[in-house]
């Protein structure tokens, strides 16, 4: 479904514009009707390649497709849901006339019902006729998601979702996804929360340092976590961090970080 | 095609709502109202002082909005992160920066619009520099020249009124023309077309500050934008000071004063790159109701119409290669 193949990412930073290199020879399978999970510290490059998928950003080497379009292609994005992270709308205009418009750039018809199903899923129906920059920023998490949901898209694309939710914005989030999960919709988000993995993810890729260090399902990774607390008994499920799961991944991103 | 329309429609509303965008369109209204106080200064030609300050206002004013609106209408959108929905969509760069554009050469077509409204209604006000329209100025017609008129009604209908026995006796009563019901003002013909060239103007120096808030930050490119404008207003004005001053002395052509080569050369470089915006001021031919030929509009306005396209093209092309994050 989305391919990135080889797909590097630099940027040239100060004024001698020294190269900085964002993501390094990624490649990556997400697959059709899967949740896939990207996780990673901060600045690992999550966002960057989600932002290489969704076309934002062009690479600086490799390539990206998506059901066989090249990501910078816009046919590309016929079937593509995306939620970025921290979305925002212009001022003065209300959650209604703010949806309608992006109704319009789809290259399929929206009715009205339509419209309103996506506000209903994503809970933001009630405040349809407030003005977007009056709303909260879960409520303009919320907008934002009916925005990519909008048109029932095959593939979303999910930037950190549930990244300065409440904890009841965040479980109903989750359970948002869940309800797309069971739609089959390929789902492909970003997150740092290791707790996120287990409950959301068929597949779970991680980054550290622009570079994929692990991309598997979730239960071989599961097995793989298990035997590792199998090996490291003394000072498991203490901390942060309470599953092998967990534990598991949060060493492997501390030992990359460290290399 | 579509997807341009609904984000012109989309943008323009947006722009609508800005507070720079009604700020500089209350500022613009309440000179444009002021500039009767002003023409008061004067004891004659108080008509022309109106009609030279009101375009003044609507011009500069039109002008800021184009540049400061223009500087921002993307850049803002990239800084908050609003364009990642848009343009993640199965829509093309170039198809939402021309909606985006576009919606900011309506809100400029629209407050120029509102600005001229509010300007033609002090002048009807004050009963000054407006002009009775076509079908509508028959009644001042009939008013002011009723006695002529009558006379040569009658001399021409006389034969064909002998033979139908009907007695002519010249009454103003019979003779009276139809009275139109009431009489419509408009402004004159080089008013109009300054109104248009304001249009076009700002437009134009909106493409050069979208363009500049591609490549730079939103303060520069307003920056950029202004000087861009001045150079382009005074440009034509120093390519005539630098050239040299010649008489004729015996029949012969002889160079008075020459400017320094390279002050010439570079005069000339930057008349020659930078638009010329000089060609939209046409105040003194609206004070003076001078009217402009159809040629110079024309010209005019296919020179700022390509100027702006030109302009557009590079934006769209610096647009499409951009990352955005």
């Amino acid at each position: 479904m989305i391919d990135i193949m080889n797909a590097t990412k630099y940027f040239r930073v100060g004024f001698f514009g020294t190269k900085k290199t964002a993501v390094e020879n990624l490649s990556l399978n997400i697959e059709e009707g899967k949740v896939t999970g990207f996780f990673g510290p901060n600045g690992a490059g999550k966002s960057t390649t989600i932002k290489m998928v969704v076309g934002l950003i062009n690479p600086s080497g490799g390539n990206i497709k998506i059901k066989g379009y090249p990501a910078s292609d816009c046919r590309s994005r016929l079937k593509l849901g995306y939620l970025p992270e921290n979305p925002s709308f212009p001022r003065g205009l209300k959650g209604i006339e703010i949806i309608n418009y992006y109704s319009k750039l789809l290259d399929k018809k929206i009715n009205k019902d339509e419209i309103y199903d996506a506000l209903k899923l994503a809970g933001i129906f009630y405040a349809k006729n407030i003005h977007a920059h009056k709303y909260s920023k879960g409520m303009t998490q919320r907008l934002a998601l009916a925005v990519s949901i909008l048109g029932d898209p095959e593939i979303l694309i999910f930037d950190e979702p549930l990244s300065g939710l409440d904890p009841v914005g965040r479980k109903e989030f989750k359970d948002i996804i869940f309800k797309l999960k069971k739609r089959k919709k390929t789902i492909f988000f970003s997150s740092h929360v290791l707790a996120d993995s287990k409950e959301l993810c068929d597949r779970i890729a991680v980054l550290v340092n622009g570079r994929l260090i692990k991309s598997e399902d979730l239960e071989d990774i599961e097995k793989e976590a298990a035997s590792y607390a199998e090996e490291k008994k003394d000072n498991l499920l203490t901390g942060e961090y309470s599953t092998p799961l967990e534990v598991y991944l949060y060493d492997l991103m501390l030992k990359s970080r460290k290399n | 095609m579509k997807k341009i329309l609904y984000g012109t429609m989309y943008s323009f509303k947006e722009i609508k709502n800005l507070k720079i965008f009604y700020s500089f369109l209350m500022f613009a209204l309440i000179l444009i109202s002021g500039s009767y106080f002003v023409s008061q200064t004067s004891f004659i030609s108080q008509g022309r002082i109106m009609v030279d300050f009101s375009i003044f206002a609507i011009s500069i004013f039109n002008i800021f909005i184009g540049i400061f609106i223009g500087a921002s209408v993307v850049y803002d959108d990239i800084e908050k992160k609003s364009v990642f929905l848009t343009i993640t969509r199965p829509i093309k760069r170039t198809e939402y920066l021309a909606g985006r554009f576009l919606g900011l050469a309506a809100a400029i077509i629209f407050s120029t619009i509102i600005m001229m409204l509010i300007f033609y209604f002090v002048l009807l006000i004050m009963h000054k520099f407006i002009v009775p329209a076509g079908y509508f100025a028959g009644n001042v017609k009939a008013k002011a020249g009723i006695v002529s008129h009558i006379k040569n009604k009658r001399v021409k209908s006389a034969p064909a009124e002998k033979n139908s026995g009907k007695n002519i006796t010249g009454k103003l009563s019979i003779v009276k023309p139809a009275a139109k019901p009431f009489t419509f003002y408009s402004l004159p013909q080089p008013l109009i077309i300054q109104a248009l060239f304001i249009i076009i103007e700002s437009i134009f120096i909106s493409a050069a500050a979208l363009l500049f808030s591609l490549i730079t930050s939103k303060a520069l490119a307003s920056i950029f934008a202004i000087l861009v404008f001045f150079i382009g207003s005074v440009s034509s004005r120093m390519n005539d000071l630098v050239k040299p001053v010649k008489k004729i002395i015996n029949g012969k052509v002889v160079i008075m004063h020459q400017a320094n080569h390279a002050l010439m050369s570079i005069v000339h470089f930057i008349y020659t790159v930078l638009p010329n915006f000089s060609i939209f001021n046409i105040s003194s031919e609206a004070a003076y109701k001078v009217n402009v030929s159809a040629g110079i509009i024309f010209y005019r306005i296919v020179y700022g119409i390509c100027y702006t396209a030109l302009l557009f093209i590079i934006s769209s092309l610096i647009f499409a290669r951009k990352d955005i994050s």
